[in-house]
């Protein structure tokens, strides 16, 4: 379970910048670029929340603070009931974080890669051993599980990502973009991956820019633009927003006209 | 925090470009370069002394006892040459080395116990004078001939013609051991390679440990472990501090080793003032490396950490490269000894304190002050350097 209230975040802004984009974004102000202005949304077990919006819209930044990369201004967030920001290093034990541009660590093989996470997160040797032999069995991994992640095809660098994403068995999903940039048969490593989580009943947040995998894996929606979230309800709610039954005619009437 | 202190370790020795860079250029390859150049600028340097030298000589029936002087001479070669003008053109076309020109009257002026003169024409832009020293030989020689003569025509006793020669005589006493000379010979530059191999070792490492996170994307699943940053920090630093003394220590140890199983080979006071270097002085030396190699791994790191890519850490490093030279060559400069000042000067009192630890003439209340001093810089950089790592501008600066 996670639920995240009123989000807020800003970042100080170059000047230079600031003198020549006067005012172009609602968000700037005195030399602070709120990126991030109050963001909330939450997800139940064996949910997954779709994260939608622009490009810019703030969305990376609300993930990135969920997963406490960063500090929020205001907002609070808890994982299974636990303050992300009173105990962040306990809520990243909880954490399964993944993106369109995590990378390995290319020198280390496949196996290293994953069991590396797997110390970090404090994981016992003979568990870490257990759960690893597991994984790479799921993944159908053995094959390459000792090459370098520099030789691996993109396929293979995905389902090490994975592994390593969830090599500490953590009691909620956060991806962001996960899919941005990959092959078609490499996407859908990950949206395969999602799934069985869902059905494994963990709480899984997607970011994304394609409806299509809205359509296929979420259950509820949350749209983001200009740093506020302006829409939240399930997925059929928003296909009704937009008068017929295409996610996208929803989706751009949400952005234009608000929910 | 080991766990990623382990794990950067590994990764480095996986990459073949750091570990020579670390192990193999300080071990061999600086030996060596410092070797075969000694060798050859020494091998030079005789060659140059006996090498045959080609001369014209004019007006020999002026002085027949000089010319003849100069035709024995073994390694001096006569090249007749037509007439003196021709001189110039000939050095220049390398026909003639130098040539003398002795002028009319030059017997008789010695006969009447007069100072004669002859005239020596040379090409003198040259970094080593060798061609004027080994002339010079000769006039000597003929000098300490024509000497014992007047000694016996002017009837003076031997004391009596040193007296008419130098009244006074500078007796040059030094208190300097051989040791002492050749320490400030060879410590003027030992402190330079030192640290610039420390530097250097730990450079790419560097690049690798920070903007290399961030440029393959590995940073932020780092970030989100359940590892404090500033554990992240610590083991990040460690690695750095680890190659760069690594690399400097295996290059003291492989002098001293180079040194023991060579020093006999080199030549007289060189040998002695290399003997005189012990162990415990090569230990110190090492000692003073280990803040030094903290600073720069607190430097890299920051430098590297903040960047966005291996190019732009690249580019970050480089100015540091030269910024780092000057308190070190500071060092070399003449003047610059090791007092309570320079003492203060982070990095140059640390080459100063180098070299005084090779010529054996540490002060060591100076050394335990430098040391101390050394360490606080490299504490303070290292809290810099951790709460530079917890900004959010410099981890996410996209």
């Amino acid at each position: 379970m996670i639920e995240v209230t009123g989000l807020a975040k800003r970042f100080p802004m170059a000047r230079q910048k600031e003198r020549r984009a006067k005012r172009r974004d609602p968000r700037e102000q005195q030399g602070w670029f709120q990126a991030v202005r109050d963001v909330s949304f939450e997800c139940a077990p064996g949910e997954v929340l779709g994260l939608l919006g622009p490009n810019g819209a703030g969305k990376t930044t609300a993930l990135r603070i969920v997963s406490t990369a960063l500090r929020p201004d205001a907002g609070r967030a808890f994982i299974d009931g636990i303050d992300i920001l009173a105990e962040p290093l306990q809520a990243r034990r909880r954490i399964g974080f993944l993106s369109g541009t995590t990378g390995l660590y290319g020198r280390l093989s496949a196996r290293e890669n994953v069991e590396y996470f797997g110390r970090l997160h404090g994981m016992a040797p003979e568990r870490l051993r257990r759960r690893c032999d597991a994984l790479f069995e799921q993944l159908d991994m053995h094959e390459f599980a000792h090459k370098r992640a520099d030789s691996l095809s993109s396929g293979m660098k995905q389902k090490c990502a994975i592994a390593r994403t969830v090599i500490h068995e953590p009691s909620i999903l956060i991806l962001d973009e996960p899919t941005t940039g990959l092959d078609v048969m490499s996407a859908k490593i990950v949206l395969d991956f999602v799934a069985s989580y869902k059905a494994l009943r963990i709480p899984v947040i997607l970011s994304t820019h394609h409806l299509h995998e809205v359509d296929k894996l979420c259950d509820r929606v949350c749209i983001v633009n200009h740093g506020a979230s302006i829409f939240q309800g399930t997925v059929e709610q928003l296909r009704h927003l937009g008068g017929g039954g295409d996610l996208y005619d929803a989706f751009v009437h949400v952005i234009h006209h608000g929910a | 925090m080991w766990t990623v202190y382990a794990k950067e370790l590994l990764e480095l020795l996986r990459d073949r470009k750091t570990f020579v860079f670390t192990v193999l250029l300080p071990i061999l390859a600086m030996p060596l370069i410092f070797g075969s150049l000694g060798y050859l600028s020494s091998f030079m340097f005789r060659n140059a002394q006996q090498a045959e030298l080609t001369y014209a000589i004019f007006g020999k029936q002026h002085a027949p006892q000089l010319a003849e002087r100069f035709a024995r001479e073994k390694s001096l070669r006569e090249v007749p040459l037509a007439q003196p003008e021709a001189i110039k053109a000939a050095i220049a076309d390398e026909r003639i080395k130098f040539a003398l020109v002795i002028p009319p009257g030059f017997q008789d002026a010695l006969g009447a116990h007069r100072q004669a003169s002859i005239a020596l024409h040379y090409n003198n832009a040259v970094a080593l004078d060798i061609t004027s020293k080994r002339v010079l030989a000769v006039i000597e020689q003929h000098n300490g001939a024509l000497r014992a003569q007047a000694l016996a025509s002017f009837k003076l006793s031997r004391d009596q013609l040193d007296f008419a020669l130098d009244p006074v005589r500078l007796e040059v006493r030094s208190t300097a051991g051989k040791r002492e000379r050749i320490g400030a010979l060879v410590g003027g530059f030992l402190p330079y390679i030192l640290l610039m191999v420390c530097l250097m070792a730990a450079m790419y490492p560097a690049i690798d440990l920070g903007a290399g996170e961030k440029e393959r994307g590995t940073l932020e699943t780092l970030l989100l472990a359940p590892v404090p940053r500033g554990a992240l920090v610590l083991a990040k630093f460690l690695v750095l501090f680890t190659v760069g003394l690594t690399s400097a220590l295996l290059m003291v140890a492989s002098m001293g080793l180079l040194l023991t199983l060579f020093g006999g080979a080199l030549q007289g006071a060189m040998q002695q003032g290399v003997r005189a270097i012990g162990a415990r002085d090569l230990a110190m030396v090492a000692l003073m490396l280990v803040p030094t190699a903290a600073i720069f791994a607190s430097i890299l790191l920051a430098l590297s950490i903040y960047a966005k890519s291996y190019k732009e850490a690249a580019g970050l490093i480089s100015p540091l490269m030269m910024l780092i030279i000057v308190p070190i060559a500071l060092a070399m400069l003449p003047g610059v000894e090791l007092n309570w000042f320079w003492a203060m000067v982070p990095l140059t009192n640390v080459s100063l304190a180098m070299k005084e630890l090779v010529k054996g003439t540490m002060d060591y209340r100076m050394f335990f002050a430098i040391l101390l001093s050394t360490s606080v810089i490299a504490g303070v950089l290292l809290a810099w350097c951790r709460w530079w790592f917890e900004r959010e501008q410099v981890l996410f600066r996209n």
